[in-house]
């Protein structure tokens, strides 16, 4: 098995970056790279984490949380994943 | 006719810089036909001659999955360059490589390579032999620092020269295991003698069709028609079924591994590549133990911040609001309005906004966490916890945002596919503490704790925190069934904060709290003025508040409270800074209200106040997102989780001397 293949399974075990960069023996940086490359494939999919729910929330004007943005970006697996494990 | 040279590579290797390095001021920018993906063309004049530069979208494949790689790919295959630089960071080969592999695997024969950042790459040990890297690539290699300009005029020269054949181009092109060797023989033998064959590289259509490449799989359609395209793709069918994996995965894994391969033949690393203190610092901040150490002390540190700055300002605040009602009262002839505007709104938004300052604090010193990079790894520490609490990870958005406001928070389960958790994580939101509650613990911990403020803040926090994991846990296990889906975070870099940005955050943040003052706590000062000068005055046992009190005290004198805390957490439904101001209102000053409880009762006060009934917005949120039954559930399995808690904690304290 390749290190795509790996760092997606790792990814399926619920592995963070860093356990995965630990564990293939590569740098963080090179695994989000696959990461990348996965994504570009559609295995992976980005989580739209912008402010949304605050736009349709009730409060939003007198809300003091409507701001509170989150700068990681985050990934999560896709449908796609399912028919890689035939 | 101008010859066109197509810019291609990854986003953020410095395209940009070197297509306006290349263009100057020539430029033009438009759209792709069809899509909303931007087109950049510039004109590049060399040796008296004019070329067209197109700057391609950046991608990381021509996998052909977003708009961007079909633009990319579409435009390449189509032969619309006559040269095509593809743009390298020397500082991440790999992941760059492996979209040279795909451009190199349609069968183009005009392609440079752009090593671009390679002072970037000198200056982490990265050494870069470029003559040797194109002998194994068989592609001419130009080495770029392209924001100083640094090699320019080396790639226009090469851009001519390939424009003009007088540099030969053999690109190397991948291989695989024999077995999908054969399988790309096999198919290439079906394609051969086809109209496809005059058009494109039967080895890249080929490999598509093994990766199942819709584009692909609809040109073979509809040139070759559906009879042969069934034969060829009832054949992949087989092999899948062969291997047990799909092939696209392996096939991309397979090149990745073959980039590696050729690397170390051209490119090695001047000294040992430790890990850099980025990353030292990571291995520590989102370390399962450590990490959740550092959270905890982060927090610690945050309110004892909060409170060593904040509290003093509150407590001029506090003062102004008491001398402008004293100055106030005498100057107002009825007793009414006296009444009103002094026992009521002065006392009671006054005891509200005087923890404006510790508020500001707060969303300071998160906007600088935020800034700095620390709460993604803060996030990472918690994803991890909630896994193994049953929470899947991406409801870490939603519980981000309510520790702004429980309500977005309430709203932002939508982001989640799973109706198990969607429904947990909006049961589980309204335990986690809103700035609102911030003010109620704030001011429990600054008036009755003058030496353990931050720690009390933290604890009550920590509980909330905890008891939201272990419902999380006790609901997926026992109420909600379903599957959850794993997830990834990716970590900014550590920067140093722009105090500019952060302060403006901040104020941005705050300001809604004063208007919330203005509105909500406004409105609920009056009405509890009413309630307790209604009928009678308070202290006669007749006024509608003491009534009210009354009736449930028996309940909450079980975890130590009296009638007036029963009336304040009652009102604190409607928004919870009311619990401060109703206190304010029924007490008339902070002294009365020190002196009427012991540490202990506000303890619980604060605890109680953190877990009991969502705020009514919440509720509705909660019952606008998954119906009456959720939104009723919510709301008494928190009074009976907040009871629970308060009676225990209430009568452990006391068992213990406090």
């Amino acid at each position: 098995m390749g290190k795509l293949e790996k760092v997606l399974e790792l990814i399926e075990a619920g592995k963070s970056i860093e356990e995965i960069s630990r564990e293939i023996g590569v740098p963080p940086s090179e695994v989000e790279g696959m990461i990348k490359i996965l994504e570009s494939m559609g295995y992976i999919q980005v989580i739209e984490t912008g402010d949304s729910a605050c736009e349709a929330c009730p409060l939003k004007s007198i809300c003091p949380g409507s701001c509170i943005k989150f700068k990681g970006k985050l990934y999560q697996l896709s449908f796609k994943v399912s028919r890689a494990h035939r | 006719m101008m010859k066109v040279v197509a810019l291609a590579g990854n986003p953020n290797v410095g395209k940009t810089t070197i297509f306006n390095e290349l263009t100057g001021m020539r430029q033009h920018v438009g759209n792709w036909p069809g899509v909303t993906v931007e087109k950049k063309e510039g004109i590049l004049e060399y040796k008296g001659e004019k070329f067209l530069v197109v700057d391609l979208p950046g991608t990381y494949s021509l996998t052909a999955h977003s708009v961007d790689e079909l633009v990319a790919r579409d435009f390449l295959l189509k032969g619309s360059a006559d040269v095509v630089v593809d743009v390298v960071d020397a500082t991440a080969l790999m992941r760059n490589l492996f979209l040279t592999m795909e451009i190199f695997e349609m069968g183009l024969k005009n392609t440079v390579i752009a090593l671009n950042k390679i002072d970037l790459a000198e200056k982490r040990g990265i050494e870069i032999d470029a003559r040797k890297m194109e002998a194994v690539l068989g592609v001419p290699v130009i080495p770029l620092n392209a924001k100083e300009g640094i090699g320019i005029k080396e790639l226009k020269k090469k851009i001519y020269e390939v424009a003009h054949r007088k540099t030969r181009v053999e690109p190397i092109i991948p291989r695989y295991d024999p077995a999908i060797e054969r399988e790309i023989e096999h198919i290439s033998t079906v394609l051969k003698h086809t109209e496809l064959a005059e058009k494109y590289s039967l080895r890249w259509l080929a490999i598509k069709l093994l990766m199942r490449d819709e584009e692909v799989i609809k040109l073979v359609l509809r040139y070759l028609g559906s009879e042969k395209l069934n034969e060829i793709m009832g054949h992949i069918g087989e092999v899948e079924e062969r291997y047990k994996r799909a092939m696209d995965l392996m096939i991309a894994s397979q090149k990745y591994e073959f980039v590696d391969s050729l690397m170390h033949r051209f490119m090695r690393y001047r000294f040992e590549q430790g890990e850099t203190f980025s990353d030292q610092l990571d291995r520590i901040l989102t370390h399962p133990v450590y990490g959740l150490l550092a959270l905890f002390a982060v927090f610690y540190l945050m309110f004892k911040f909060i409170f060593a700055f904040g509290m003093p300002l509150q407590g001029m605040l506090d003062d102004a609001f008491s001398s402008f009602g004293q100055w106030l009262a005498p100057q107002i002839a009825s007793e009414t309005l006296r009444g009103l505007l002094v026992d009521g709104v002065i006392a009671g938004v006054g005891a509200v906004l005087s923890f404006f300052p510790l508020v500001f604090l707060l969303f300071l010193v998160m906007a600088f966490l935020e800034d700095v990079g620390y709460m993604a790894r803060a996030a990472v520490v918690m994803e991890r916890m909630m896994r193994k609490f049953g929470l899947p990870g991406k409801s870490l958005i939603p519980l981000v945002l309510a520790f702004g406001c429980n309500v977005p928070a309430v709203m932002g389960t939508r982001t989640l596919d799973e109706e198990k958790d969607r429904i947990v994580t909006m049961l589980i939101n309204p335990l986690i503490p809103c700035s609102a509650r911030l003010s109620v613990i704030s001011f429990l911990a600054g008036a009755f704790f003058k030496e353990n403020q931050a720690l009390v803040a933290v604890s009550i926090y920590a509980v909330a925190i905890l008891l939201a994991l272990l419902m999380a846990w006790v609901f997926s296990r026992f109420l909600v069934g379903g599957e959850t889906s794993p997830f990834i975070i990716e970590l900014p870099e550590y920067l140093v904060p722009s105090w500019k940005t952060v302060i403006i955050h901040s104020w941005e943040r705050s300001k809604e709290f004063v208007k919330k003052a203005g509105t909500i706590i406004l409105a609920g000062s009056i009405a509890i003025w009413y309630l307790s000068n209604y009928p009678s005055v308070i202290g006669s046992g007749r006024s509608y508040a003491e009534r009210i009190g009354m009736f449930f005290e028996p309940y909450v004198r079980l975890m130590g409270l009296d009638w007036k805390a029963a009336v304040s957490l009652l009102f604190g439904i409607i928004a919870k800074e009311n619990v401060i101001s109703t206190y304010g209102v029924l007490y008339g000053s902070r002294e009365a209200i020190i002196n009427a409880m012991v540490p202990l009762q506000a303890y619980v006060l604060g605890l109680v106040t953190t877990l009991y009934i969502p705020c009514i917005a919440t509720i509705g949120a909660i019952k606008a997102e998954a119906g009456w039954k959720w939104a009723m559930f919510t709301v008494v399995y928190m009074i009976g989780l907040a009871s629970v808690v308060g009676i225990i904690t209430y009568h452990a304290a006391l068992a213990l001397g406090f």
